[in-house]
């Protein structure tokens, strides 16, 4: 096992290596550079484009500009951003990496939840007429042509409501005079999620051993009440109430691209549980608990979901991969600036280090998850050997 | 020559009992309707123009160009609503009508009152244009008709192309295994570690993508991805069954054993793959020329964007047939190919099948 990690460190080694070469040779085959637009400016003299290319070691041969670029990489030294010129590519992510995991990380875990229930049931009602008609609508919603969709949502909420606002991070004119950074009030919001998130995690845990089911759904729903006063409190004590109108914006403008989000994922949750938890219905001990005469939703809920969750959940991991990926779409429609964004202006303008980072970033978690999925497959799996691997 | 007949005609009895088994899933069904009438709109269009039923002039769904005329008056739009003849400003101009400073430039000396002819360009539906016109006069229905050849022969090339490069590979990582298997496994690590939107979006950047182009790169990359890593473990499980160390014993090479024992067991779950692969294509497609980084002369996402760029989305139901059509065909064609995987697999996954 230790000789299999090691050699499987080796080769992520040699994977990111190679990941971060192929990435530069990519950025540098787009034609044209960032500074091209000194040339189109009159007022500049013939050799400032020159100057200022070789400033930046533009004119160097790739090869020896890629090599530079990993010793570097290596050292820890990403360079700094060509169009945003003092700010580093770790000030930017740094910047914007927060709003996109914030968004979507709230997107996932309601999606997670609304299409494990449906999941659950669809595959429980299996045959019945609404067990095919909410499978297909969910299909749909899950294959919608999402810009198309987003679009319309804004216009429908956006527009002819006139509900929530039209994409943007907040509104710039209520932010003049205020006293704090935006980001500031950000990072108060994400640390309340976490610890409100948190407590409603640790009371479904601490309920879900009581037999009774309305006994746990009140205990629940007490639980849930007094985490909201709870939370009343939290935002009208110091700073935070000053800080309050703000966050309000802030969250106001999420509205839209969560609920967005939501439906379009929730059935990817939704038609894999479905799948998983037929295949567990076959088990032989949903069989023996039925013949022990215990309640049907009971065996739906306790015996056969609870084993369905597993692989689930295990593509929920997966999808944190993706959540940046997913989001230069989202963020572009909805003017949200985040990781997306920041990825498509950096690669459109090649603003090469800041994409070169982000890229890797990137790189680096899908690496890592790979890398755990296998371990813990080859762990949980016996069927696959270790030895077959290599 | 007997022989063959008869495993001809196993082969048809096979088929057919498999297509009762599919016929017992209405997603399936529900899927392979929706396809086929795609299928059918695909091909009724070139039948139309050979056919002499629609003429290329009007009808082409790129170049095509006709303007319902109509004559239209001339109206200044008051200051205060409601007033007596509108009671909103958005009412102003009417139907048939048309403002004054609107038309002033190009017409010196008309004055309110007058009237003049005028295009309606985009026109709502009428019996000549099932679906109306876009905002450039060319017939919608034309265009969808032309948008469903495009994610057709998309969607089924790209998908097509990565299974078969992704059985075959993952046949052999777990065939052989070792240091084939290792580099495979890494190079789909690679492949997945890029970030797909930003990939083909600097793809574009350096090369011009026809359809054709883009169903290479995205057969490709998938092939070449994760579904690699999901075939070889479908082949793992396979290779440790009997009936491959019984080929073995008996003296089956190598290749033997890896095209007509392994892959025929894999098949299944790559003809799945393929199902929902096409899928795939058809949503990135219609994304790409969304975003206006194809070179591709009409397609589902190419529709949206004109419409978007001209700010009809914007405008909600008031052009419907601009904003719907579109939008619902790429909705449907993706989710009937996902349907079709999804009956697919819970008529012939045995773990799937009903209790």
């Amino acid at each position: 096992m230790a000789k299999y990690v090691l050699s499987r460190f080796f080769q992520m080694g040699l994977v990111f290596l190679l990941f971060l070469v192929l990435s530069y040779i990519l950025f540098d085959a787009i034609p044209g550079n960032a500074f091209q637009s000194l040339l189109l400016n009159p007022s500049l003299p013939d050799y400032a484009y020159d100057q200022v290319v070789e400033l930046y070691g533009l004119n160097e041969p790739l090869l020896t500009r890629i090599q530079n670029y990993v010793i570097n990489f290596f050292k820890g030294d990403f360079g700094y951003s060509y169009l945003q010129f003092p700010k580093t590519p770790i000030d930017l992510i740094a910047e914007r990496l927060p709003r996109t995991l914030m968004l979507f990380s709230i997107v996932n875990i309601f999606s997670f939840y609304s299409g494990f229930f449906v999941g659950k049931v669809l595959a429980w009602r299996r045959g019945s007429k609404s067990e095919t008609w909410i499978t297909i609508t969910s299909v749909f919603s899950y294959t919608i042509f999402y810009p198309w969709f987003a679009l319309i949502m804004l216009w429908f909420f956006g527009l002819k409501l006139n509900w929530l606002p039209i994409g943007k991070f907040l509104y710039p004119e209520k932010w003049y005079d205020a006293p704090f950074d935006s980001d500031v009030v950000f990072i108060e919001m994400i640390k309340y999620t976490l610890y409100f998130s948190l407590l409603f995690f640790l009371i479904n845990i601490f309920t879900r051993n009581i037999e009774s089911i309305s006994k746990r759904r009140n205990i629940r729903i007490i639980g849930f009440a007094s985490l909201l006063v709870l939370s009343i409190i939290y935002w009208n004590f110091g700073k935070l109430e000053e800080m309050k109108t703000y966050a309000g914006d802030i969250a106001y403008h999420m509205i839209l691209p969560i609920i967005t989000v939501t439906i379009v994922a929730f059935a990817g949750t939704a038609l894999l549980t479905r799948t998983t938890m037929m295949e567990v219905l076959k088990e032989d001990y949903i069989l023996t608990a039925r013949a022990k005469g215990i309640s049907q939703k009971r065996i739906r809920d306790r015996h056969a979901a609870r084993t369905a969750l597993l692989p689930v959940v295990t593509s929920f991991i997966f999808t944190i991969v993706t959540i940046i990926d997913g989001a230069v779409l989202t963020e572009n429609i909805f003017s949200w600036p985040g990781m997306g964004q920041l990825i498509l202006d950096s690669v459109l303008r090649e603003d090469i280090p800041v994409a070169m980072a982000s890229f890797s970033f990137i790189g680096i978690t899908a690496l890592v998850a790979h890398f755990i999925a296998d371990i813990s497959y080859a762990f949980l799996d016996p069927r696959i050997r270790i030895k077959s691997q290599g | 020559m007997s022989e063959v007949n008869s495993l001809k005609e196993s082969r048809k009895e096979n088929f057919s009992k498999n297509f009762n088994r599919f016929k017992q899933s209405k997603i399936g069904m529900t899927g392979l309707v929706i396809v086929v009438l795609f299928g059918v709109l695909a091909l009724l269009q070139p039948l139309l123009f050979l056919s002499g039923i629609w003429d290329y002039k009007t009808y082409d769904p790129v170049v095509g160009y006709d303007a319902e005329k109509y004559i239209a008056e001339v109206v200044v739009c008051p200051d205060e609503y409601p007033n007596e003849r509108y009671s909103e400003r958005k009412d102003c101009p009417g139907r048939n009508e048309v403002t004054l400073i609107s038309v002033k430039p190009y017409n010196p000396g008309i004055k309110e009152g007058d009237t003049i002819d005028r295009f309606r360009q985009p026109a709502e539906p009428s019996g000549k244009h099932i679906l109306g016109t876009d905002s450039l006069g060319r017939d919608v229905f034309s265009q969808i008709m032309e948008g469903s050849q495009v994610a057709f022969i998309l969607g089924l090339l790209s998908a097509t192309l990565s299974v078969v490069i992704s059985t075959i590979l993952g046949s052999i990582a777990a065939y052989f295994g070792g240091f084939i298997d290792s580099y495979l496994m890494r190079q789909s690590d690679l492949l997945l570690m890029l970030p797909s939107l930003p990939l083909l979006f600097i793809i574009s950047a350096f090369t011009e993508l026809q359809v054709w182009h883009l169903a290479l790169v995205l057969g490709t990359l998938g092939g070449l991805g994760g579904s690699v890593i999901t075939i070889k473990s479908q082949a793992l499980q396979v290779k440790v069954k009997p009936f491959v160390d019984s080929a073995r014993i008996t003296g089956g090479s190598r290749m033997n054993i890896l095209f007509s024992h392994i892959l025929p067991n894999v098949a299944p779950l790559a003809l799945l793959f393929m199902v929902f692969g096409v899928t795939g294509a058809i949503a990135s497609e219609s994304v790409l020329s969304f975003l206006g980084l194809l070179n591709i002369d009409m397609s589902w996402g190419l529709m949206i964007s004109v419409s978007q760029a001209d700010g009809y989305i914007n405008q909600g139901l008031t052009y419907w047939w601009l904003v719907i059509p579109a939008g619902l065909s790429v909705t449907l064609l993706a989710g009937g190919f996902y349907l079709v995987g999804r009956g697919l697999d819970d008529v012939f996954n045995p773990r799937l099948r009903k209790r």
